[in-house]
């Protein structure tokens, strides 16, 4: 259970890590004495109090066992001079100086695997103890520990610089932060397994680290408008968490009850695509995120806006094709035409190399033949896509889908 | 003592042979059997696993590549589907687990896994 040491933490996290490597440089050193300092403060604040600065108080502590590592370090060297002068822990203005940007970009750098960046950048920026990612992601602790420590070594040998990135690059690299921050929204939204509440955790810090990545924005005006469409989408997706699944089955969207979706999150993931649309150059996640604004903001599924759902995938297919955004255009096809021209449209998928392993053709072509009335090929179709499916949650719903049609 | 209590089948299929209230029950015991176990410390790991069609057999192939042909090592219509590996202290408390499960699945291959000798 989150406590409000355990926000307070999160959010001192990066903004420690900065003022630490700032001084001292050695991103991966001091990154493993942030994250010590964290962990004595889960232990101590609880049942001491808060301290009067607690950013300054991790700062000093991580400071501390910055030094003492360093000392063991040059002990075992057998090196006499001391490698640096500690500077009592200062709360002026250079602590204000905002890292988050910096840091993101050092974790999701080009030189670190796709899955090591998402849990360095969870650790680093996000502030979580190495056994919270761990249970988030289903791995043994020291499997991810070992994971996080060959990321900082895969950083450190690329010789990245820690806030010595152009403002050009920054932006270009903006887009693999956005990327890593999807991948840990995914990865607990369509979870395979594992508690409930840890996977929660997962979508509950992409929004958080994606909020933090606008907010840190600001001068990368170009960065703005899919970081928003981002932010949009996780929230007008979350927003209908509670609804899509009962007693471990998944409720497609047309049969969940929208009396359960967030009304704050749809609001908000609404206000913010709405606001952003037209103030910059289109991209994936803002088209992503009005797709989702308009299903979110039917009353029903029959009262839902195909015709405007399959305008945006035409969008979509257009800026960033690929047979997913095909499927789905299908589906919105089929309900603006009718089921036959959906079931025409995927019919060009079938030599799609790309789908060739993937559940997801069969399993929407079972649903448009459903529609179309020929049950006994929807129930084939589903019983296919059942074999392909990837995560035990889709295979039960889509063996349930067949069953349904056999009766 | 540790055993791997390994529940053979095939999933996919079930959509072919069992009503949907089956599989809907059969989806909300093995949820239940899991927390069970968790909160009773008696779990160590469990898995589900895709269909065996997902199968690659991967052979040791004399200074080539690794040898790799799709499908599953045995041939057999019902291939692993699922496994526990339970820490329990009788043979009583391993039978009570196993007979939930196989409420399921009819059968399940049981094994203790190997441990280290108790006296070096």
């Amino acid at each position: 259970v989150r406590t409000p040491v355990d926000d307070l933490l999160r959010e001192l996290a990066p903004r420690v890590l900065g003022t630490l490597v700032r001084r001292h440089g050695q991103f991966e050193a001091c990154e493993d004495a942030v994250q010590e300092a964290l962990i004595a403060a889960a232990r101590q604040w609880p049942a001491d109090g808060i301290p009067d600065d607690p950013r300054a108080w991790l700062v000093a502590v991580a400071g501390r066992k910055l030094v003492d590592a360093w000392r063991s370090e040059s002990a075992r060297r057998e090196r006499e001079k001391t490698v640096f002068d500690l500077e009592p822990a200062d709360t002026g203005t250079a602590a204000d100086t905002d890292d988050t940007l910096d840091l993101l970009v050092l974790c999701c750098h080009p030189a670190v695997s796709p899955s090591s960046q998402l849990a360095l950048t969870l650790r680093a920026v996000g502030g979580l103890t190495t056994g919270e990612i761990a249970s988030a992601f289903l791995v043994p602790e020291a499997t991810m520990a070992q994971r996080i420590s060959r990321a900082k070594a895969a950083i450190k040998s690329a010789g990245a610089r820690f806030g010595e990135v152009s403002t050009t690059e920054l932006t270009e690299r903006m887009a693999v932060v956005r990327q890593v921050l999807y991948l840990v929204f995914n990865e607990g939204y369509a979870s395979s397994g594992g508690d409930r509440t840890q996977r929660t955790e997962l979508t509950t810090e992409a929004i958080r680290l994606t909020r933090m990545l606008l907010a840190a924005s600001t001068d990368l005006p170009q960065a703005i408008p899919e970081t928003t469409g981002l932010l949009a989408l996780m929230l007008l997706t979350d927003a209908r968490r509670a609804a899509r699944e009962r007693a471990g089955e998944l409720i497609p969207l047309a049969e969940q009850d929208r009396a359960l979706w967030d009304a704050g999150r749809i609001a908000e993931g609404v206000a913010l695509i709405e606001r952003t649309l037209g103030t910059g150059a289109i991209g994936p996640y803002q088209v992503q995120a009005a797709i989702a604004a308009v299903h979110d903001e039917a009353p029903t599924d029959a009262a839902t806006d195909w015709r405007q759902i399959l305008a945006l995938y035409e969008v979509l297919e257009g800026i960033a094709p690929g047979p997913v955004v095909t499927l789905n255009r299908a589906v919105a096809l089929a309900r603006v035409d009718g089921p036959r021209a959906g079931l025409a449209l995927l019919g060009t998928l079938d030599d799609d190399a790309r789908l060739e392993h993937s559940h997801r053709l069969d399993a929407v072509r079972a649903h448009l033949l459903e529609l179309a009335g020929d049950l006994p090929a929807a129930r084939e179709a589903y019983v296919r896509a059942a074999r392909r499916a990837g995560s035990l949650p889709e295979q039960r719903y889509l063996a349930i889908r067949a069953a349904q049609l056999g009766e | 003592v540790k055993y791997m209590i390994m529940m053979f089948g095939d999933a996919a299929s079930m959509g072919e042979v069992q009503s949907p209230e089956w599989i809907r029950e059969m989806i909300g015991d093995m949820i239940a059997i899991d927390k069970d176990l968790t909160d009773s410390g008696e779990l160590v790991f469990q898995a589900g696993l895709t269909d065996s069609s997902m199968a690659k057999t991967m052979r040791y192939a004399d200074g080539g590549p690794v040898a790799v042909t799709d499908g599953p090592y045995a041939e057999s219509k019902e291939s692993l589907i699922g496994f526990w590996i339970v820490d329990v202290e009788s043979d009583e408390r391993l039978r009570e687990i196993v007979g939930r499960i196989v409420k399921w699945s009819g059968v399940v291959e049981v094994r203790p896994l190997g441990e280290a000798p108790t006296d070096f």
